[in-house]
Formats: C-alpha cells, structure tokens, sequence
C-alpha cells in the first residue's frame, strides 16, 4: 500500500478543512500532529505490514504506478521525520491559530508531494509530484508577507520555472523514442538509442532540472534567499527535506533506474558535487546570519551527497543514501535550533547574541550534537556517512575528490565550531538577561532529532548493515 | 544447540551501565542490583552457549573491516573469569561504596568495562579488536578519576601511558593487517622475520603494556592510593591481566607461530624476568598496604610473560594457568586491604597492626591468597609457578634464577606486610577498636580464597579442564601438566627458598623489633639504598622522564610553532576570508545573475553529456 502516503495527507487536508475549518482551529494542530505522527511510525514499519511492490491506478494519458523499495523507505522516514519535526515546531513558531491552520495545509500538501516522488515509477508522475512539492514550497516561503520572503519565493519561482522548462522538454524528447513515461520503458527505449545527440540533450536538460531543484551549485543562487526569508518551522521542513527530495532523490531515482552510470554522468556528478561541498563550505564561512550560513551549509552537504552518489559504487552510494538521511536529521536539528533562537532572541544574527547556552540549556546541547554530527565527529552518524563517502572515492580512485571532501569537512567543523562558540559559549550578550527556553514544541523536536543522531550513530553497524546495504540488491545495478 | 547472539556479550553489560548512570544518587541498591542482575546474565549465556564455537559477524565500515566475532573455549574462559569477577567486585562495592560521591559512575565504568573487555577477546576482527581495546582506555580513565582528591592527575597519567602503548599497537595492527593480507585474527598467519618481526614486537607491546608490564606500569601504584579500591582490585588486578595475557597468548600461539629459543621467546623472557624482579624489589619496600599489593600486581605479570614467553607446552600452560591463580589472588589481597581500609581507616604499614584478632575471617582470607602468591604448597601458586619454572629452566638458566629470586623476595615481602598489618601491636590507639567488615564484604574474600584452595588441591579441574584445550591436543600431547610437580628438585628448591625468605623475616623483625621493618636490612643495603630512593622520588619513572624531556621539547617547539602560527594566522586566514567575501560578492542577490549561471552551466553540462565538448 504504498500509496498511503498520499493518501493519507490528502484525505487529511479534506478532514481538516472540513471539520476543523471553523470553529476548531485550536484543534488542527493536534490533528496534524496525529497525522504525521502516524504517517512517521507507518514509514517504520510499513514494510513489515505490506507486501506488495507495485500498485496504483491506470489512465490513457496518466498513468499513476507506484513502487517502494529500501531507497524510498529511507526517503519516507527522512519525510516522516522531517515533517513530525516540523510541526512540532509550528506549535509556538506561528502563535496565532489561523495562520497555523493555513501552515498545516501547506504542509500537508507539501507532504503529498514528496512522498509521491518518493514512490513513483513514472518519469512524468515524478515532475508532478515536484511540481507539487514546488507549489507549496513558494507559498511557504512567502509566508509572512514580507520583503525578503517574497524576495525569496521569487527567486525560487524564477529558477524553478527554468527547471520546469528544462524537464518538460526532457520528458517530451523521452516520448518520441518510448511509448511511454515509465522508468521501465525509457530505460528500454534509452538502450537502443543512448548515442543519440538528441537523448542525451534530453538527458542533460533533465539532469540540469534536477540540480536547480536540489540547489547544486552553480544552480544554487535561489536557495540562501529562500531558506532565510521563510518562517521557521517553513524552513526546517525546506533545509530538512524539500530539496533533498525534489533534487536529490530525483537524481538518485533517475539516474539508478532510467539513466544508468556512464563515465560521463559520473564525471559530471562527481564535479558537480566538488564544487558544491567547496563552494558552499567556503561561503558558510563568512556569514553573520545563522540561517544563512546553515542554508550555504546545506549546499555543501548535499555536495557530498551527489560526490558519494557519483562514484556509482555500492559502497559510495550507500554512503551517499546514509549521509541523505543523516544530513535531513542534523539539519532539521539545527533549523529547530535557530528557530528557537530567533523566537526567543528575535534575531538571526550571529554578532547579537553569545553566551545563550546558560539560558537555554537544551537548545544549546542539541545544536552541540547537531554541528558535531555536521562536521563528521565520531561516533556520531555524520561521521560514519562523510567516512563511508570518504573511502567510497579513495577506493575508485578519485583521490583529489577524496583530500578535497576531507578538506571541506575542516571548513564545516570551522564555521560550525565558530557559530557554536559565538552563538552559545561565552559571556551573555547585552540584551539576553531575559532569555527563556524555547517551548516545549521546539525542545521535544530537538531532543527528538538529537537522539536519532546519536543512536544512528552508535547503532550505525546495524542501521547499515540492515537498511543501507541491502539497496545494494536493489535494481540499481 | 542454542542460538544467542554473541554482541549480547557486550551489549547486555553496556547498556546496564548506561541505565546505572540515570539512577538517582539517592536510590539504594537499584544501580547494585541491576549491576548484579547484568553479571549474573552473562554466565546465563556462557551456560547456554556451553562448549559451542560460536562465529558471528556484521558488515560494519566496509567490506574485509566486519563485526566479527568468535566464541571458543579460550575466550569463553576469560568471559566466565571476567563476569565472575565482575559479581564479586559489585557485591563488594556494595558495601564499599555505598555513599560514596559517584558510585553510579564507578558502576557504570565497571560494566561498560566488563562489556568493552568481552568485546576485546570475542573479537575475530583486529579493528573491531582495536575499537573495544580503545574503548577501555575510556572507562579506565574514568574510574580512576573519580577517587581522591589526586585521582584527575594519576588518571591522566594513565590515560597517557596506556594510550601510548596503545597507540603502538595500533600500528602493530596496521603493519600485521599489510603483511598478512587480512583483518580477521582467525586467517592470519606471519612469521617473525623482517618486518614480521617488528609487528610481532608492536603487537606484543601493546598487549603486555595494557597488562601493567614495565616500563608500562607506573601508574599503578599512584592508582592503587589515588583510585577507589574496587577499582584496583578488579581491573589492573584481574581484568587487564586477563585480557593482555589473553591477547599475548592468541599473538604467540594464533597469528604469529613461534618456537622454544627463537628470539621472540628470549624477548618475552626478558620483559618477564626484568618485570616480574624489578617490580618485586619496589613491593619489598612499600608502606602502604596498597601500593606494596600494586607492585606485585606488576611482578606477577612478569610470571605470566615469561611461561608463555618461553614457547613450550609446559611454560604456556603455566602462565595461563598463573593468569587465572593471579587474578584470584591478588583481587583477593586487594579486596582484604579494602576492608582494612575501611575498617581501620588508614593502609599505612607504620600505623597498622594487631588487625589478626579483630578481623579473623579478613585475616584467614589474607593468609591463604598470601600463601598461594608465595607459592608455598599446595595453593594455586605453587603449581602454575612450578609449571613456569620448569618452563623457563629449558630455556635458560638464568631466567630460572630471576623467577626463583623473584619468588623468595615476594616471599619476604608478603611476611612483612602480614606481620605489619594483622599482628604485633597497633602503634594508633584506635587499632584495638577496630571492627570485622560487613558481611557483604567478606563473601568476595571468602570465595576468592576457596577457589585458591580448590584449584590448588584439585588442579587438575582447571588444567585438563580449561587450559590444555587452549594450547591444543597436538601441542599438549604427550605430556602431563596436573598433579603434583614430577620434578622433586625444582620442588625443593622452591621449598629451600621459602625456609629461606622466613629466616629473612625473623633476622630481620629482631633486627628491628617489627613487623614493618623486616625488611630494612634489605632496604637500606649500601647501593640499594641509593636506587631505592630514587625510585621512590619517581626520578626512574619513565613517566617523569619525559614529561621532562617534553618540557624541553615543548620549549623549543614554541618558538618554531609561533612561526608557524604567524603564517596560519595571516595566510590560512586571509585566504579564507578573502575568497569566503568573494563568494559573497559573486551572490548580488540578483536573480538574472543567477538564472544566467544556472544557463550557462546547463548549456557546459548539456555539451559535455552531448560529447560536443
């Protein structure tokens, strides 16, 4: 029953807007939370309960063909988590009820449409459910209604509008050589004619799409904007999830199952990655807004992401699938984190606040764990993925990607370690004397994120050896 | 056939002492029974999986680096040991630390250390070997750290020393791995020519050192004042022990093949007879009831090193044999001070005495581990001693010397120290009050003791029972281990050097008038008297000896590392921060400039993939 996951929130949103609509707003908080909570524990266990691979509902034109295998089960708990995380959040970040009720829908769309890319095995079905994704991405951003929200939304619409392009061109390219949009034909129809100038323009357009969606540099420009403008329970579910599934997932999907490794693609993703993990890592650096930096930090991680991806062997891409999952953890963390701080201090600015640890003891420890599992310090999960990556590239010989990644994981530990220190150790900055800990709402999702880290980091032998290894069997290769 | 998962061996300690550590402080016996409980499962499993040979292994880092672990009768042994020392130092604490500051922390570092030490031995992989071995550098400096007020800097002293020696081995896995082609302990087969040799010796470092041999041992006379007394009794007494001795036995017997009167096996001799005589001659002059058992803690390491150092059947059975007889009894003598301790406030020798009448049952339990230390006839001791000497005699004479003078002067030392503590007269007024410890604390003592008699009387239950099967029926055969020594001349030998170590003490208490001081004569000897006092001041502390020549160093490396500081604070920064606002400044917060990037890279990306380009 894959198809519960889109299920689920739709039939949601009709609920909610039904019966919660308009008198018992106060309510759809806790409806939404049950709601994600359940679709957090089916992501657990829905293996356990079903059996089937492939279900869905056929038209002439649309066709709606369904598939989950172990690479969108990590994806579904990465969106049950992230998601679970993120209303939790919205719980005190947006106070007034109505505004939280609009938040909710939102959310519960974006939820449809990540988890439809998650389990399509359609070429076509997967640019909807983006587009899905995208639609309430934009809305989310623009939240608040004010300059820089909208600033970002634009930007994202903008470079968005360009992927769109770019891939419904792809896709029509794909029509003319298959009868249809399904992995399984293009694949087929892409063997025959793989050396045609005209696939592999459709190839690299989709590819290109897909990149502009997960905020690839060069293709990153909309993404800095977008996550500081947006509100924070907003962000958390973008830095968390959103791109990660829009882009990354989708050039993991892709490419696995319709387009196959060639030294070409490899070659390609594993630049592409370098420059990101660099460019990013580089530019986080430098920034005096905490968002900013933890926006240019997810640049940089999801360079390693498509770097270990990239060397298209089984040991990278399960390093690269471990570091995904990893990586929507600790950075949820850490956006839960600077939500809680921007509501308690009123600022994102890194130079206005110091010492803040004294006043809110748990924010301050989970943003501890957060950065180290960020920067890769043993033993928690971080640390096993960057390694895994790290030997994945050795091994096939891309030596230079190799010291270039262990370089870029000193500069993550530098501007991490540099906002830790700032933000939360020394002396209290003038002005804070009243801080409080963040509510309740926030703690919990920290403490909640903090915790997968450090067990997925201490059982990392059996999280891999049972979750990420078997991908190895799937049909990737 | 029972199917238990192996990792449970370390799981199931791990995890009881991560729940001990969020007992509240105030809860009374919550954090001992569930330490107990954790115990006492451990030898649930050993019963179920009785005899089996167990292999289990996990993919863990990658492929050829796996969770592997083996179960066998060798490392079933050292567990069943571990775990049963472990119970019996718990029920001991119970007394003993009971209100003491942070004794859920001393729990929790005894059972993850119970844990980290299962995983050492039943490890099959020599990085998963190294993780674990690591591990216990941790809980180590852990339980050290929370004793007395000096405790911080003696742990940390530890935590270097160990870590060294650690660090050595380390590379003697990453050399033997390179040679030998393999991670997995059961697969691996070098010899020690070449560089086969200098992994032999890396290997080997690393195991007798974590043991406490010298030059490796200083911080375990400073831990046995500094650290809580369960400690010492349970992990430089028996679990270091048993687990070093452990992994010298698999290096000597399982990846590297040694002989009788290779180099190897002088080596090994050597460290054992320096060790086990050095270490003896410090214990002789000690006065304190602790730190004199912490010396022979050392001394009788050298034992073990030399039997199995000497490569022959008869020599390895023997110094397996001496690990487990040593365990027994010097965690029984650590655990009769720790009563004394508690009792009479003090362990010093100078104030101590007269203790035999007040505490009979403590005092009956230092007799009989004292005894078999000696290895007078016929406790434990005396049998894995003589196995050693008739061991060593084959292959050298003067290790046999070493052994025997080692034997007589601990001998000496262990007369003294009864005679200072439990008789004579108590030079405190309050000696004549002092009371027999609590029950609790008496049964650890009173079994320790029982099994020293039992294995001594009935030694052929562990030998032919538990150790001939480690060494192999091709290696054992042919020759009979248990019983009474077959050679009548080594046995009266031993005998005449015991008679002897007596006439010592009693020249030597009329000498003075004292227990304590039986053994000035010896102490103040002209030219040992010199040494002896500069060992004491730690000036022959290898320790002290480079911290010492580190200060220098470290003198000499500012003046280079301010150099170097200057290049990273103007070049290393200047360049991140100038290409860091770069960055920045390519970002205009345009969104036609970005649209622009995202095109051109499209048109390179599409180009390349078109192979235009």
């Amino acid at each position: 029953m894959p198809y519960l996951f889109i299920l689920m929130p739709m039939i949601g949103i009709m609920i909610l807007n039904i019966f919660f609509g308009k008198r018992l707003k106060r309510f759809a908080f806790w409806f939404a939370f049950a709601l994600f909570f359940t679709q957090m524990i089916i992501a657990v266990f829905h293996r356990l309960i079903t059996v089937e691979t492939g279900s869905g509902y056929t038209d002439i034109f649309f066709k709606a063909d369904f598939l989950t295998d172990h690479l969108s089960f990590i994806m579904l708990l990465s969106i049950g988590i992230v998601s679970f995380a993120s209303i939790l959040v919205s719980r005190h970040a947006i106070p007034e009820d109505k505004s939280r009720f609009k938040f909710i829908n939102l959310l519960m769309v974006a939820s449809i449409g990540m988890s439809g890319i998650a389990i399509v095995k359609d070429l076509f079905s997967l640019y909807v459910f983006l587009e899905i994704t995208s639609i309430s991405a934009f809305i989310l951003i623009a939240f608040q209604r004010d300059i820089l929200g909208l600033e970002g939304s634009f930007k994202y619409i903008m470079l968005s509008a360009l992927a769109t392009i770019a891939m419904l061109v792809a896709i029509a390219i794909f029509l003319l050589i298959s009868e249809s949009t399904s992995f399984d034909s293009i694949a087929a129809a892409l063997k025959d004619s793989r050396s045609s100038r005209l696939v592999l323009l459709a190839i690299g357009l989709f590819l290109c799409g897909l990149f502009i969606k997960g905020g690839v540099v060069p293709f990153h420009g909309w993404l800095p904007d977008a996550y500081s403008a947006a509100p924070a329970p907003a962000s958390v579910l973008l830095a968390g999830i959103v791109t990660k599934a829009c882009g990354i997932y989708g050039i993991i999907r892709v490419v696995t199952s319709v387009f196959g490794f060639d030294e070409t693609i490899k070659n390609i993703l594993l630049i592409a990655g370098t420059v990101s993990m660099l460019v990013g890592a580089v530019a986080a650096l430098g920034q005096k807004n905490l968002k900013r930096m933890l926006a240019y930090s997810s640049i940089s991680q999801i360079g390693y992401i498509v770097v270990g991806f990239g060397t298209g062997t089984a040991l990278g891409i399960a390093g690269a699938i471990f570091h995904f999952f990893n990586h929507a953890i600790f950075k949820s963390l850490l956006f839960v984190n600077a939500s809680a701080l921007e509501m308690e201090t009123g600022t994102n600015e890194m130079d206005a606040m110091g010492g803040v640890s004294e006043k809110m003891p748990v924010t301050g420890t989970t943003s501890i764990i957060g950065f180290l599992s960020a920067s890769g310090i043993p033993p928690l999960a971080g640390f096993w993925s960057k390694l895994i990556i790290v030997i994945a590239l050795w091994k096939t010989g891309n030596y230079l990607y190799a010291v270039i990644a262990v370089l870029a994981g000193i500069i993550t530990l530098a501007y991490l370690l540099t906002m830790q220190r700032r933000i939360f150790f020394g002396k209290l900055a003038a002005g804070l004397e009243n801080l409080k800990e963040a509510g309740p709402g926030i703690t919990t999702a920290a403490i909640f994120l903090a915790a997968i880290t450090i067990v997925a980091g201490i059982f990392f032998p059996l999280i891999f050896d049972k979750l990420i290894m078997p991908m190895n069997g799937m049909a990737l290769f | 056939m029972t199917n238990i998962p192996l990792y449970l061996f370390i799981l199931v300690p791990v995890a009881a002492g991560i729940a001990v550590l969020f007992v509240p402080g105030k809860a009374r016996y919550i954090k001992e029974t569930i330490s107990l409980l954790a115990a006492v499962l451990l030898f649930v499993f050993l019963t179920a999986l009785k005899g089996q040979e167990v292999h289990s292994a996990l993919t863990w880092l990658s492929p050829g680096i796996e969770f592997s672990l083996r179960l066998y009768h060798f490392n079933a042994f050292i567990i069943l040991a571990t775990s049963f020392f472990g119970l019996l130092t718990i029920l001991y604490s119970s007394v003993f630390m009971a209100g003491k500051d942070r004794s859920n922390q001393f729990y929790s570092y005894l059972l993850i250390s119970i844990g980290f030490a299962n995983g050492a031995v039943l490890a099959d992989n020599l990085i998963v070997l190294l993780f674990f071995w690591e591990g216990l550098l941790v809980t180590l400096f852990g339980m050290i750290a929370i004793g007395n007020k000096n405790a911080f800097k003696t742990a940390t002293k530890a935590l270097i020393i160990v870590g060294i020696s650690d660090l050595i081995m380390m590379a003697g896995i990453a050399l033997s791995a390179h040679l030998g082609g393999t991670f997995e302990i059961s697969k691996m087969k070098l010899t020690v020519d070449g560089l086969g040799g200098v992994a032999f010796i890396l290997l080997i470092t690393g195991a007798v050192a974590k043991a406490g041999s010298m030059p490796f041992h200083t911080w375990i006379p400073d831990a046995a004042v500094d650290a809580p007394l369960p400690f010492m009794a349970f992990v430089p007494a028996a679990l270091e022990k048993l687990i070093g001795i452990y992994l010298l036995t698999r290096i000597s017997l399982d990846i590297f093949t040694l002989t009788p009167h290779s180099w190897a096996s002088t080596v090994l001799m050597a460290i054992g007879s320096i060790t086990l005589f050095l270490a003896v001659m410090m214990a002789l002059v000690q006065k304190d009831y602790k730190r004199l058992l912490s010396y022979h803690a050392i001394s009788q390491l050298g034992y073990m090193v030399l039997g199995i150092g000497t490569f022959t059947p008869v020599g390895i059975v023997g110094g397996i044999f001496h690990m487990i007889n040593n365990a027994l009894y010097k965690s029984g003598l650590f655990l009769t001070g720790g009563a004394v301790e508690r009792q009479a406030g003090t362990t010093d020798l100078d104030k101590l005495g007269g203790l035999g009448r007040q505490m009979p049952v403590t005092f009956a339990c230092f007799i009989i581990t004292a005894l078999s230390i000696s290895g007078v006839p016929p406790f434990n001791g005396f049998f894995s001693k003589e196995l050693i000497y008739d061991g060593a005699l084959e292959c050298g004479r003067i290790f046999y010397i070493a052994a025997i003078a080692g034997s007589f002067l601990t001998a000496a030392s262990f007369l003294k120290l009864g005679h200072a503590a439990f008789l004579g007269k108590g030079r405190e007024p309050g000696m004549s009050k002092v009371k027999e410890a609590p029950v609790l604390m008496l049964i650890p003592m009173a079994v320790i003791a029982a099994v020293c008699v039992i294995f001594g009387v009935w030694n052929s239950f562990p030998i032919n029972g538990l150790i001939v099967p480690i060494l192999g029926e091709a290696r054992a055969h042919g020759h009979i281990f248990s019983g009474f020594p077959a050679n009548a001349t080594l046995v009266l030998i031993t005998v005449a050097v015991l008679v002897a170590a007596l006439v010592n003490h009693i020249y030597g208490v009329r000498r003075t008038g004292r227990g304590a001081g039986a053994v000035d004569h010896i102490h103040h000897a002209p030219g040992l008297r010199y040494i002896y006092d500069k060992a004491e001041r730690g000036y022959l502390d290898p320790y002290n000896i480079w911290s010492r020549a580190v200060k220098v160093f470290s003198a000499a490396a500012m003046l280079f590392d301010r150099t170097i500081d200057l290049i990273y604070d103007r070049l290393v920064v200047g360049a991140a921060s100038f290409s860091s606002s770069a960055i920045r400044g390519l970002h205009n917060g345009n969104y036609k400039t970005y649209m622009l990037w995202s095109m051109i890279t499209a048109a390179i990306l599409i180009a390349i993939i078109a192979g235009v380009i």
